[in-house]
This record gives C-alpha cells, sequence and structure tokens, in this order.
C-alpha cells in the first residue's frame, strides 16, 4: 500500500510536466505530418507523371531520406546546415526537429501517394482523357479523389512512425516526452524504471487508437500492400 | 582542388578511416545477432498468435501491440537504465549487450506478423489439395507450404532488415560503438559537424545500397524458382 502510495505521489508530481511534454510531441508532430503530407503528396504526383528525369531525381531522394538513419539526418540539419554560412539555414533546435521531421515524414508519404495513383485503374484516366478533360482534369477529378481514399489508411501509420520519430528529437534537448522524462529522472533517480514505464503509458496511449484506426481503415478503404517501416 | 578541400576535408576523413570501418562492422554485426535472433523468435511469435488458445495468443497480441505503439528509443531506455535499477543483481551486461536484446525485444514482433502474414498468404485450397492427394501433414508443410510462404516473405523481411541497420543507430545514445558512434566520436575529437555526419550518413547510404543490391539478387532467385515450379 505505501508502494501505491509512493508511486501515485511521483505520478501526482510529474503529470504536469509529462502532459506539457505530451503537448509539444503532439504539436511537433501534427506540424511535420502537415508540411511532410504536403510536400509528399506533391512529390508524389509528380512522380506519377512519367518524366524520366523527374522521377530519378525524386527516387533519388527517397533513397537517400530511407537510405540512412533518422538520428543522422537530424545531426546532419541541425549541426551541418548551420556551416553553410547562409542565415536562414541556421536553425534553431524547433525548427530543425520540424524541418527534418517533416522531410522524413515526405518521404514515406511520397512513396504512399505515388502508389495510391498507380493503384487507380488505368482505364479512370484513360475514360476521363477520352471525355475531352485535360491531363490535370482527370487528375483533379477522377484519379485523385479514389486515389486520397486509398491513402488513410497507411497515413495513419505515417503518423504513428512520426510520433514515435518525436522520441529522438530529445537529443538536440526538444523538451518532449522523453525529455521531459530524462529531467524527471534527473529529479528522481530511484525510480527510473517507472518513470520511464509511465512515459511508454503515454507513448501507447497516443499511438494505440492511431494503430486501430489504421487497421480499421484498412477495412474500409482497403491496403495498397505497401508494408512501411 | 582547394576549393573541395575547404567545403569537404577528405584528408580528415581518411584519417578516421579506421574508427568508420570499425563502426560499419560493428553495425553490421550488431544487426546481423538481432536479425539471426528476432528471425528465430519472430517464428514462434508467429505460432503463437495464430493459436487458438487465448492464454497464448492474447499475451503475445499485448506484446506485439507494445512495442509498436512504443519509440524504439524508450524501450532501449527501459532496458539499459530500467531494468538494472529493479533487478536485484544489477547490471551485469555491457551496452553492446543490452543493445542486442533491446533491438531483438524491438525487432521480433516486426519480423513475426510478417511471418504470419507470408504463412497466412499461402491459400488454404493449397493445404487441403496436398493433404487429398495424400501428402503428410509434414510433407505439405515442407513441399507446399513453405516453398510459397518464403517468396512471400522474403521480400519484406529484406524492408525490416534496412530498417533494424537504420535502428541500430539509436544505440549509439547509449554509447554502443557503431556507425553512429563512429561520426560521433570523430565530431567530439574533431569539432567539424560536416564532415563527421556527412561521412556516417554516406556510410549508412552504402550499407542501404548493399541491401538493395541483395534484395535485388534474392527477388531474381526466388522469381527465377516460382518461375521454374511452373
Amino acid at each position: 500500500m505505501e508502494w501505491f502510495a509512493h508511486k501515485w505521489g511521483i505520478i501526482d508530481q510529474l503529470s504536469p510536466f509529462m502532459l506539457q511534454g505530451l503537448w509539444i510531441t503532439f504539436k511537433i508532430s501534427i506540424i511535420a505530418i502537415f508540411f511532410g503530407s504536403t510536400l509528399g503528396f506533391v512529390l508524389g504526383v509528380l512522380k506519377t507523371l512519367q518524366i524520366y528525369s523527374l522521377e530519378k531525381l525524386i527516387n533519388t531522394y527517397l533513397h537517400i531520406l530511407r537510405g540512412s538513419p533518422y538520428l543522422v539526418q537530424l545531426y546532419i540539419i541541425y549541426f551541418v546546415f548551420p556551416s553553410f554560412d547562409i542565415e536562414w539555414l541556421n536553425f534553431d533546435s524547433f525548427t530543425a526537429a520540424v524541418v527534418s521531421l517533416s522531410l522524413y515524414t515526405s518521404s514515406y508519404v511520397t512513396e504512399i501517394v505515388a502508389s495510391a495513383i498507380f493503384a487507380v485503374p488505368s482505364g479512370q484516366s484513360e475514360a476521363a482523357r477520352s471525355t475531352g478533360m485535360t491531363k490535370a482534369q482527370s487528375y483533379r477529378y477522377i484519379v485523385l479523389p479514389q486515389a486520397l481514399k486509398m491513402t488513410i489508411p497507411p497515413m495513419a501509420s505515417v503518423y504513428v512512425i512520426v510520433i514515435k520519430s518525436t522520441a529522438v528529437l530529445s537529443v538536440i534537448g526538444i523538451a518532449e516526452l522523453t525529455r521531459q522524462g530524462e529531467v524527471a529522472i534527473m529529479r528522481m533517480p530511484g525510480d527510473i524504471m517507472f518513470i520511464y514505464s509511465l512515459i511508454a503509458v503515454f507513448y501507447f496511449l497516443y499511438c494505440y487508437p492511431v494503430l486501430r484506426f489504421s487497421k480499421w481503415a484498412e477495412t474500409r478503404f482497403g491496403t495498397l500492400g505497401i508494408d512501411l517501416e | 582542388m582547394d576549393w573541395l578541400q575547404s567545403i569537404f576535408n577528405f584528408r580528415i576523413v581518411f584519417q578516421y578511416w579506421e574508427v568508420f570501418a570499425q563502426g560499419i562492422t560493428n553495425t553490421i554485426l550488431i544487426s546481423a545477432i538481432c536479425l539471426v535472433l528476432s528471425l528465430i523468435f519472430g517464428i514462434f511469435i508467429a505460432l503463437a498468435r495464430r493459436s487458438s488458445n487465448p492464454l497464448i495468443w492474447r499475451p503475445v497480441a499485448v506484446y506485439i501491440q507494445a512495442i509498436r505503439s512504443t519509440p524504439l528509443l524508450i524501450q532501449i531506455y527501459l532496458i539499459y537504465y530500467g531494468l538494472p535499477s529493479i533487478l536485484p543483481f544489477g547490471n551485469f551486461l555491457d551496452e553492446t549487450q543490452t543493445g542486442i536484446i533491446a533491438l531483438t525485444i524491438h525487432t521480433t514482433p516486426y519480423m513475426g506478423e510478417i511471418i504470419r502474414a507470408g504463412l497466412e498468404s499461402v491459400d488454404r485450397g493449397q493445404i487441403e489439395g496436398a493433404l487429398s492427394v495424400g501428402m503428410s501433414r509434414k510433407q505439405t508443410m515442407t513441399n507446399v507450404v513453405l516453398p510459397q510462404a518464403i517468396a512471400n516473405v522474403v521480400p519484406p523481411l529484406l524492408g525490416q532488415t534496412a530498417v533494424l541497420i537504420k535502428d541500430t543507430s539509436l544505440l549509439s545514445i547509449i554509447a554502443v560503438f557503431e556507425l553512429m558512434g563512429a561520426g560521433l566520436r570523430m565530431f567530439s575529437e574533431t569539432v567539424i559537424a560536416t564532415e563527421s555526419y556527412v561521412t556516417t550518413a554516406v556510410c549508412y547510404l552504402a550499407i542501404y545500397a548493399m541491401m538493395l543490391v541483395i534484395s535485388g539478387m534474392v527477388q531474381r532467385k526466388l522469381g527465377g524458382s516460382a518461375w521454374q515450379a511452373n
């Protein structure tokens, strides 16, 4: 019983900091998924236009982002970019976090959007073109509405990846959930296991519903057959 | 060549090539060990997940969801900092061993889900057909189910292995010496960020390129055998 009271005391004492950390995790992940999806959507559409050099260029971009760990990308954007002597590349830690996470997200979204567009039967766009629509119109009114519906389940998985990636941001000193936990442990070094478990529970409560939604959306909107992570 | 030297100092990178070679070796070694372990455990996870006994599949499902819904960094912290603080015998493993354990625990559910999907991808009719022509259960498994399942499983497994290699970079945070650790060491000794981190990234991309080549070869091989079977 005493053990229980002790642990409850820790929760009571830490919850304001934890909630603040959760808020920053939420904020960064939302900003990153917004910019990442926008960039990824544009690149994904460009990739399906079947312009050879453009496709090669986008594939190179994807390979670089998918082939290196997020931690390395974060370090490069936070530590290497300022050495270029360009004023606006001199990011503070928050901007560096958002920029790197957005780029990282865009690599997933590009692939999802491109494969969703390819998954729309080619008869759809052919029929649209043969009724006199321009290529832009067939994309706008026929292909994209069908494709975007199919991106919903994998986008939810991408959002979970983004949330999990924000934990890495603690290494550049962003005060998100993981960082708050590290600070809490400096204050109460006796309860390492409990505090980290608490953080894990916070992440679980945040990510699990999104994963469930992704699963449900798969039955509703169908799968694209691409594996993330 | 002076302008190039002022942008990217190759001389310093060459001074550190041994550190990076060691880092790459360690990264590949750690990933290989984790890959083998998580494949072995993944098979058990996949079989347990398919079990009809709720006492078996429910805990496994909880484990899978718990791992998938929490960041790897937290899992590493839990095992590296958390476990020794509650175990009576304290910290008896070094960083690398702890890192391998943490990564294995993290990767096993993903491998298990891939294997399970592979087993389920084989059509029931295939099994029924094999049994009805008089094959035993064991023959059905080895001659009909497994060859098809493996062909379906290998591409996502290779993808997961690429993720595993990238994930080893997080072990540098608990001071395991691997590729990212090599970059961090170079940075701490020379304090030039560009050369240290860009070299690290290039090394990771080289490993990734190697993975792409291997996966292309394997896919051709599997495609070839499937074609011969027809």
